[in-house]
């Protein structure tokens, strides 16, 4: 028999909150995490804002002092979410080696190496003006930088986890895929128990410019709160932001031996490639529909079963009519009664970790029964005129939901969960 | 619902950009006989940088490859991936245009990314001005840019993925697509790893991280040896087409090898330089001997990590007298990438072309260097040249920075 995975522990280190309940509150009241950018002068830059993790405080968040000295900010963001995820998943006794063994740690992570690699050049080069060197007195560490590339390791080395443990680069969609690599494992009996998700902090000078000059930020910059209306008429580009979201995937039967709290049954999970274009969707969202019709398949369900989708929704021109068409095509006249948010609205986008935080926010939707807003929704755009749950959270039976993601370079990717007890009330 | 779990996997193609040849026969040739690729840089000033030689490719002409324009927006890494690919096919004779889309899939890794195209742009933004930095900067440097390209160029639809996992993504590419076919989410993958790391700054990154021997000598990447002061960098890419057993043969396809095993283990040490206890490498070839159905006796050649600093190779020798105790004399070991340096992510894809042309020719490459084999280690190590390989099964690992342990197996069909 196919053993089943569910999700028992929730971090998340977000804009607009840390820790499951700050982040969920702030997600079901329609709260922006976006700001004007605090971290260095962006002033000569086209955009100003950013989604900002603001009062980070890494000592209480289970990092230790070495580690908060040694850890590059991203890096630091993903063990804080591993930490709070384990802490949310409440084992009442310490693991034994064996647990360990079979424990791994799977990461998204789209930009990790971008905050310390322009400090490292800056400092070797004097911000351009000689040859790179390590300065006489300098006491040039290379940790944090490679610390930002080793993100998972750091995290099984901090809870002594020896099972597999990777980190995967697929952009916007990194998150999912680790997730979904994760719940692979467990499935194929590769291991009992995953923290999987993601992790990016890329808001410096470089990091934010590198979108500027493609013109893919917004430049709302007298409304940040605003700047991030996915779906919305006067949407201008997507709002960089920073952040971590793990979660705990877990073999069900020893969830339930526990007697583990169930967010949620992960049911599927499925990934394709746009073969396109790096940086977008065809109008008409063609690899999009091909990976909706995919993971139907794969779920074993009907886009009749489908109550909640967590859409990619980037706050970009064309990435929101791309996917309207997309649920058109494939759901037919059942898109418009399915219930569709963009939290990237709220949270901005997180880069690696998006769409391991938009996995939370499903899950926690299946938790709660309520589905979260798409904030700044004002001005429709006749391109986009699903039901996108505007402005006010919603309260609705969610058994089934949806998250999927678009990412920078072409990897689409989606998962579908699933209230605890689902697969038992539905023989599939 | 997840399809036939007896799928199996095997590699039909491989296309490689090494430092001591382009293409798979220059490789073997150079691999076979010993020629090291390790010379001075001559890419860019050395000057005062602590480490001045490496595994540089010379001769490489990108426009052999792919157009001007394309050539203009992307990184040298990707260079080298569109050439890997590109010979990986041809040596495969597949036509991807004739093949589902969405069965096809790529899964490349890659550690640095785009670095001197990245940071070249850095240098723009902070000396000219932020429009100075060029838009192509993001789709050239992130580390997906490499799938993300080859996905266009080849219309490939399908599962495709990005590992980062220091000196072992090439083995997780391989295992990932590995495990991807076999589950069926894919029939056909490119699977492998790219790097171009020869850059001023990285070198300074990577000699104060204490993992390379510093200075000129072109023969200082010695592992097992007592005067073993760390690895050489070098760049390159290599990448093997990887496929459903059954879809190879209905096509006729040559097959050099099948992938059997994927075991992976983390160290959990928390020090950054793999570590002095062999426990979880043990584990991690355990269970890839284990997957395949191999026993320890199956296996002809294990292809090591060899990152040439004692407390990792005593690491790497503990894990194999574990795994493989009283039967450890039968198998044969070699570290070739002395000849080409440690190109990263490049570097696993490499290790396992170079298996499976070991196993096509019967013969195991030296390991280079290693004049002076420590005998504390107790490895009977293939040096000065190389030797005949019997056997059907092989091992190839590798350690990462950080504590990850992977080992790929491998046996003829």
């Amino acid at each position: 028999m196919q053993r089943r995975v569910v999700i028992t522990g929730l971090g998340v280190v977000a804009p607009n909150g840390i820790g499951k309940e700050a982040f969920w509150q702030a997600c079901v009241s329609g709260r922006s995490g976006i700001g004007r950018v605090t971290r260095f002068d962006a002033s000569p830059l086209n955009t100003q804002i950013a989604g900002e993790v603001a009062d980070f405080d890494p000592q209480t968040l289970g990092i230790t002092l070495e580690e908060a000295l040694n850890l590059d900010r991203g890096t630091q963001f993903a063990l804080a979410a591993a930490n709070l995820a384990l802490q949310d998943a409440a084992f009442s006794t310490e693991l034994n080696q064996g647990e360990r063994d079979r424990f791994g740690v799977y990461l998204g992570s789209a930009m990790s190496i971008v905050d310390e690699g322009e400090k490292v050049w800056i400092r070797f080069t004097n911000r351009g003006t000689q040859p790179p060197k390590v300065a006489e007195n300098d006491t040039f560490s290379a940790t944090p930088l490679l610390s930002s590339l080793a993100s998972a390791n750091v995290i099984a080395a901090h809870h002594q986890l020896h099972g597999p443990c990777t980190i995967i680069s697929t952009g916007c969609s990194a998150g999912a895929d680790a997730i979904g690599e994760a719940f692979w494992a467990i499935q194929e009996d590769r291991a009992d128990r995953m923290l999987a998700g993601g992790a990016d902090s890329a808001i410096s000078y470089g990091g934010l410019n590198v979108f500027s000059v493609m013109r893919a930020l917004s430049t709302r910059n007298d409304e940040p709160e605003r700047a991030s209306r996915p779906y919305d008429g006067r949407r201008d580009g997507f709002v960089m932001a920073e952040g971590a979201g793990v979660l705990l995937l877990e073999e069900r039967a020893m969830a339930l031996a526990r007697g583990a709290h169930i967010y949620a049954e992960v049911i599927a999970f499925s990934s394709n490639s746009n073969a396109y274009h790096m940086t977008a969707l065809p109008d008409d969202g063609a690899p999009l529909q091909q990976l909706l019709w995919q993971i139907l398949s794969e779920a074993c369900i009907t886009s009749e079963q489908l109550d909640y989708i967590n859409s990619h929704g980037s706050s970009t021109p064309s990435n929101e009519p791309a996917e309207t068409a997309a649920y058109k095509a494939v759901f037919g006249e059942r898109a418009y009664h399915i219930p569709i948010s963009a939290t990237k609205s709220m949270i901005g986008h997180t880069q690696g970790a998006a769409s391991a935080i938009e996995t939370i926010v499903t899950a926690l939707a299946l938790e709660h029964q309520v589905i979260p807003p798409t904030i700044n929704q004002e001005q429709p755009d006749s391109l986009c005129d699903l039901d996108y749950v505007p402005n006010v959270a919603r309260r609705a039976p969610v058994n089934v939901a949806l998250t999927h993601s678009s990412g920078f370079g072409g990897v689409n990717s989606a998962l579908i969960l699933a209230k605890p007890d689902w697969g038992d009330m539905d023989e599939w | 619902m997840n399809g036939n779990t007896q799928r199996r996997v095997v590699i039909t193609g491989m296309g490689v950009v090494a430092a001591n040849g382009i293409g798979k026969d220059a490789f073997w040739q150079a691999t076979r006989n010993g020629v090291s690729g390790i010379k001075p840089i001559s890419r860019f000033s050395t000057g005062d940088l602590p480490i001045t030689v490496a595994g540089e490719v010379s001769d490489f002409v990108v426009n052999d490859y792919i157009e001007r324009k394309l050539a203009q927006h992307t990184d040298r890494v990707t260079h080298f991936a569109f050439a890997a690919v590109q010979e990986a096919l041809q040596d495969a004779h597949i036509v991807l245009a004739e093949e589902n889309p969405h069965r096809v899939g790529a899964v490349i890794a890659n550690t640095v990314g785009g670095v001197e195209y990245v940071l070249e742009q850095v240098r723009a933004l902070h000396v000219r001005g932020p429009r100075y930095m060029s838009a192509y900067t993001a789709i050239a440097w992130l580390q997906v840019a490499n799938v993300g390209q080859m996905s266009i160029r080849y219309g490939i639809q399908g599962y495709c993925k990005t590992p980062v996992n220091d000196t072992v993504g090439g083995l997780d590419a391989l295992g990932m697509a590995y495990q991807a076919i076999r589950r069926g989410a894919a029939d056909v993958i490119l699977a492998g790893g790219c790097e171009a790391l020869l850059q001023p700054c990285v070198l300074l990154v990577m000699a104060q991280s204490g993992q390379c021997a510093t200075g000129d000598d072109p023969r200082a990447y010695r592992p097992f040896d007592r005067r073993a002061s760390g690895l050489l960098l070098a760049e390159g890419a290599g990448i093997c087409i990887v496929e459903e057993y059954g879809h190879a043969l209905r096509r006729g396809a040559t097959i050099y090898g099948e992938i059997v095993g994927y075991g992976q283990s983390n160290d959990a040490h928390g020090s950054l330089i793999p570590s002095s206890n062999g426990a979880q490498y043990a584990r991690a070839i355990r269970s890839a001997l284990q997957e395949g159905d191999l026993s320890p006796q199956d296996i002809g050649y294990f292809s090591l990590d060899g990152r040439a600093l004692p407390t990792s190779d005593q690491g790497e020798a503990k894990a194999l007298h574990l795994a493989f105790s009283n039967g450890l004399g039968q198998v044969a070991l070699s570290v070739p990438r002395t000849m080409l340096g440690h190109s990263y992510a490049a570097a696993g894809a490499l290790d396992t072309i170079t298996a499976l042309l070991a196993l096509q020719h019967r013969l195991i490459p030296p390991t280079i260097n290693c004049e002076e084999l420590d005998p504390r280690y107790g490895l009977n190590i293939v040096r000065k040249e190389a030797q005949p390989f019997s056997g059907s099964g092989m091992l190839i690992g590798g350690r990462s920075m950080g504590g990850a342990n992977v080992v790929l197996a491998l046996r003829s069909i």
